[in-house]
């Protein structure tokens, strides 16, 4: 765990989100509180129905919350229009999600530099190279995502997150669709990532063996905050999520 | 599987929605196309039915040009039987207008008002003649144009040009006699039209009388010269001659019709093909549960069955409005048909409209449904459906360059191997048209991917990231792009067709009238007949404001038994001389046109003989042979005093009349109508006004098919939105992760609107090349000695209204696609 005097990279204070009416109301949040310290990887952690994509679209700015506020660095995100919103997410936050990353049209390359071009940044060609060669893609660049194996779109995915250097990234199950070997891969990118890039991640999944990997998880059950713990191993993840099921 | 239809139906119904729309509008054409012909049909027959039940036997002369003479009319009074018989006078006599001069370009027809119960004519206001010789009616378009009222006086020529007065007593409708609504009718009593028209006999005969046998009886009184019909076969014939003109422009209509369900088919299709490809797992999941094939592709087909019943319902209605609404247009401008007959839906209508939806759109939906079959059942089990790959078959590549060389080859054959201005030459270079265009849709999925490219180039650099994106899609799915884009390729490519063709039409009929009419004024009589007196051409040879004025006369004779023009000149005349000499031409000495020398097989040396009024047969040597291409010269031309000697003193046939440079327009033309003021029959014609009355009509001819071809286009633009709603529902995801990754919602927006208008600019381009190429096949096939004008600016500005059209297309699909939910679209599938 990497202890900075940095301020946190994201702050949710009493963050709830109720779907529907009457009847018909889903509270899928329901008063969280949560930090998620800068240069750390997190890992949100719950049963289907947890809450924790709820969680994660409102802290990235998807989705607003019903209450409550959510704090991107010194950023409010309560309020912002949809154009303040799609500008922060450009600027500020990277996405990895579980499937369907990549644009079919356009190559591995394009794809990598897509926040970049998007936002008409030029790209930092040193990081550009290094963030190439920590996924190991340098021969792959040309292709188009419908010629890459599954884990190659996410390593792609994941070269996309780190290029435009945002305060934070949401990983949204990474390795869901892979199988364990790509799985491990993209998993040690992320650690590799926030250790030596100093990144700050947030990844949602329910997988005790990739929440392992982060410095801290925390567990969600029924829209709210249980639990959690520091530097997590397969194990000690399996024996709260057991806890928590009971 | 009905079930299954039916709910799939229910789930798509407004993706489904703008297909039907496509539908709607061809059958909806077609149908009012069908409404309106029926509706004046039945006005016509309505109006000639009252009036031929006032006559129960009708005798009219075998020969259409020929007279019944008043013997006849008398041996059908004294047939038995027969109550009354009256004979109908109907002779050109022309009107004399408020300017003085006669009235129209042919002259007015003057018919007799017989009274009594044959009275067939529908005085509108005021009174027929009755038995007043001095009195006239008028047609009330007629008198409407020539500001006459009832009261005034009204001036006639007669044979010999004389002027005579009548008091204008009432105004006629001519009813469905198209010919008496075009020249105008001025009405008299019979001895008055027998005395001012100088006819011979009448051109019909109406009978009154009740007896068995009586048309057989009146056959016989009539001789052998006449036709007999009865009342009601009459009545049947004039409506059948009336509607000619309708059926016609029904025709006329139906082809802009089909050109509509045409585009709407391939709307269809597309919309169809989109469907089942997303509708794959779907396929797959009723295969796992047990659907066969047939099954599978029954239920496409059903819903097409349902979509095209319904939509074709909706046409009729369509039809039926816009039917009623060209008769009110038609009505309110004063057009010569019935407008007033009852709007009908006739049974026909109904069955044909019903019957051609459905066709088109279960044929259309076919293919689509073959591929649904193709569906295997463990596609249901894969979580994300691969983007389909294209690639090109050898056999497209075989048949595209097959269908390609044919189409070209028949067209060149059309073009360079056929005599222009033939139907059949029309007939085979379109049909070389329809084979290229066949060859443009076999190969327009591989057509798209360059053409995207070039035409995207420059929004991709323009517009970023939503740009180049847009470019990208458009040619994601070359299949889909291109039948979308073909769509407008086909309205564009007729439109670019017609304009380049009307456009080419002016040129070379301007530069034809230069060659023809190489003068400033031109003075003949109204229709032709008669002449210009001499006197008139001697008067103004003197003036010093005129450069030249040439006379040229003729007349009709036989030659060695051809019947041609024989003729002289005076004045300077330099004719295009093929052989021989023309330095004046001494008696016995002929010029002969180049086509006459021809079909009579002589040439300079040789002799013809030339039938003549006053000299009998002369022989005529000829001395020179002339282009008769455009000649202002008769087919013979004799020397002038030769001319005189064979037949007498002819007046002019025409005057050409050159004014000197530098002189004033007006200052000429008040000279030359002055000196034939006192001539009612001589009409000046100028070029500039030929000019301009052929530019009108070429214009509003270019307006109304424009129009038409309208209809096509906008089917295609409701398949660009169709294509462009179906792919967004497609790309849903896509579009969430780029929202997600920090696209803006204009931005993408502007992707959509894009990508639209790189689909226009396909389709329009292919159709602005497609256009001109079989534009200029279609000018040498149609015109003889054809100009090629290309009307650019016209043509791009067809580019541009379709690029727009395509971004007004993609507004709505663009909207829903920005609309849509980051969270909602990433969480589906």
């Amino acid at each position: 765990m990497t202890l900075t005097q940095a301020p946190p990279a994201v702050v949710a204070t009493n963050l709830t989100k109720v779907y529907g009416h009457g009847d018909a109301e889903v509270h899928a949040l329901r008063g969280v509180n949560v930090t998620f310290a800068t240069g750390a990887f997190t890992a949100i952690m719950g049963p289907s129905g947890s809450g924790k994509s709820t969680l994660m679209h409102c802290l990235a700015g998807l989705d607003t919350a019903t209450s409550g506020t959510v704090h991107i660095g010194d950023v409010e995100l309560t309020g912002l229009t949809d154009r303040q919103l799609t500008l922060l997410r450009r600027e500020r936050i990277g996405f990895v999600f579980q499937a369907f990353n990549l644009l079919p049209t356009l190559t591995a390359e394009q794809n990598i530099r897509l926040p970049l071009d998007i936002s008409a940044r030029q790209a930092d060609q040193v990081l550009l190279d290094r963030v190439i060669d920590t996924v190991g893609l340098r021969d792959r660049l040309a292709h188009r995502p419908t010629e890459l194996s599954g884990g190659q779109q996410q390593r792609v995915a994941m070269a996309r997150a780190l290029i435009s250097k945002p305060q934070v990234i949401f990983a949204d199950e990474p390795t869901g669709n892979l199988d364990s070997r790509s799985g491990a891969e993209i998993l040690s990118f992320l650690r590799t990532s926030v250790r030596e890039l100093g990144q700050t991640i947030v990844m949602v999944t329910h997988d005790p063996v990739a929440a392992a990997y982060a410095d801290r998880v925390v567990f969600l059950r029924d829209g709210e905050l249980i639990t959690e713990i520091a530097a997590p191993t397969p194990q000690s993840v399996l024996d709260t999520l057991v806890k928590l099921e009971a | 599987m009905l079930r299954t239809a039916v709910a799939g139906l229910r789930a798509h119904r407004l993706r489904l929605l703008l297909t039907s729309l496509a539908i709607m509008l061809g059958v909806g054409f077609i149908a009012g196309t069908f409404v309106l012909n029926d509706t004046i049909q039945a006005g016509f027959s309505q109006r000639v039915t009252a009036d031929a039940g006032k006559v129960d036997v009708a005798v009219l002369p075998k020969d259409p040009d020929g007279v019944l003479s008043e013997k006849i009319v008398e041996r059908i009074r004294a047939v038995e039987g027969v109550t009354e018989a009256q004979g109908l006078i109907r002779e050109p006599a022309p009107l004399v207008g408020k300017d003085g001069k006669v009235v129209g370009s042919v002259p007015t027809t003057a018919v007799s008002i017989v009274r009594g119960p044959l009275d067939r004519t529908a005085i509108v206001s005021g009174s027929g003649p009755g038995t007043d010789d001095q009195a006239a009616v008028l047609d009330e378009n007629t008198a409407k144009a020539q500001k006459f009222q009832i009261g005034d006086t009204i001036t006639v020529l007669d044979g010999k040009q004389a002027e005579h007065r009548f008091k204008l007593v009432g105004l006629l409708d001519p009813g469905v006699d198209q010919q008496l609504a075009y020249t105008g009718v001025v009405g008299f009593t019979t001895a008055t039209a027998q005395r001012m028209t100088g006819a011979k006999g009448y051109r019909e005969i109406d009978v009154a009388g009740q007896a068995a046998g009586l048309k057989q009886a009146v056959a016989a009184a009539a001789g052998g010269g006449a036709v007999v019909k009865t009342g009601d076969e009459l009545a049947a014939d004039l409506a059948d001659a009336a509607g000619f003109e309708m059926r016609t422009l029904t025709v006329g209509l139906l082809m802009f019709g089909a050109v509509a369900m045409m585009v709407a088919a391939l709307v269809i299709y597309n919309t169809f093909g989109i469907l089942v490809a997303q509708r794959t797992r779907e396929m797959a999941l009723l295969r796992c549960i047990g659907a066969t094939r047939g099954q599978v592709f029954g239920s496409i087909v059903l819903e097409s069955v349902v979509v095209g019943l319904v939509a074709s319902a909706f046409g009729l209605v369509i039809g039926y409005g816009l039917a009623a609404l060209a008769l009110a247009v038609l009505g309110a401008f004063d057009v010569q048909l019935p407008t007033d007959a009852a709007v009908t839906l006739a049974p026909a209508t109904i069955a044909i409209g019903l019957a051609v939806g459905l066709v088109v759109t279960v044929c259309a939906a076919l293919l689509p449904a073959r591929s649904a079959t193709r569906v295997r059942p463990v596609a249901a089990l894969r979580t994300q459906v691969a983007e389909q790959t294209y690639r090109t078959g050898v056999m497209r590549w075989v048949f595209a360059v097959l269908f390609l060389l044919a189409g070209m080859g028949t067209t060149g054959f059309g073009v360079w191997g056929m005599p222009p201005g033939e139907p059949p030459t029309l007939i085979v270079v379109m049909a070389g048209g329809a084979l290229t265009f066949l060859a443009v849709l076999i190969l327009g999925p591989v057509l798209v991917k360059p053409l995207s490219a070039a035409v995207g180039w420059i929004p991709a650099r323009l517009f970023g990231v939503p740009g180049r994106l847009a470019v990208d899609n458009s040619a994601r799915n070359p299949t889909r792009a291109a039948t979308t884009t073909v769509a407008l390729t086909i309205g564009v490519t007729l439109m670019t067709l017609i304009s380049v063709l009307s456009a080419s039409t002016r040129v070379t009929v301007w530069t034809k009238l230069d060659e023809q009419f190489p003068v400033d004024y031109m003075l003949a009589t109204q229709g032709r007949e008669g002449g210009v007196p001499r006197s008139v051409a001697e008067g103004l040879r003197g003036k010093p404001e005129l450069a030249s004025v040439l006379q040229v006369r003729k007349t009709p004779t036989k030659v060695d038994g051809r019947s041609y023009d024989i003729g002289t000149y005076r004045g300077a005349v330099t004719p295009e001389v093929v052989s021989g000499a023309m330095a004046g031409l001494s008696a016995g000495e002929v010029a002969l046109l180049d086509y006459a020398a021809k079909e009579l097989g002589v040439t300079v040396g040789d002799t013809v003989r030339a039938r003549t009024d006053l000299a009998g047969t002369v022989p005529l040597r000829v001395v020179a042979v002339l282009n008769g291409t455009n000649s202002t010269l008769p087919a013979l031309t004799v020397g002038e005093q030769p001319f005189d000697t064979y037949f007498d003193r002819l007046p002019d046939s025409v005057v050409m009349i050159n004014i000197r440079d530098g002189v004033p327009a007006e200052q000429t033309r008040a000279m030359v109508e002055a000196a034939i003021a006192a001539h009612p029959t001589v009409q000046l014609a100028s070029s500039t006004e030929i000019r301009g009355q052929f530019d009108e009509t070429l214009d509003m001819l270019f307006m109304i098919i424009t129009g038409l071809l309208g209809l096509a286009i906008l089917i295609s633009l409701l398949g660009i939105a169709n294509t462009l709603s179906l792919s967004v529902h497609e790309r849903t995801r896509e579009s969430a992760l780029l929202r997600a990754l920090g696209l803006t919602r204009p931005q993408l927006r502007r992707m959509l609107s894009i990508e639209a208008l790189v689909l226009g600019l396909i389709g329009a381009l292919v159709g602005v090349v497609l256009g001109g190429v079989f534009g200029w096949a279609a000018v040498m096939a149609m015109l003889d000695g054809a100009v090629l004008s290309v009307p650019v600016p016209q043509i791009v500005l067809f580019v541009v209204l379709s690029g727009a059209a395509g971004v007004l297309a993609a507004v709505l699909p663009a909207r829903r696609a920005a609309r849509a939910s980051i969270v909602g679209a990433l969480a589906t599938g």
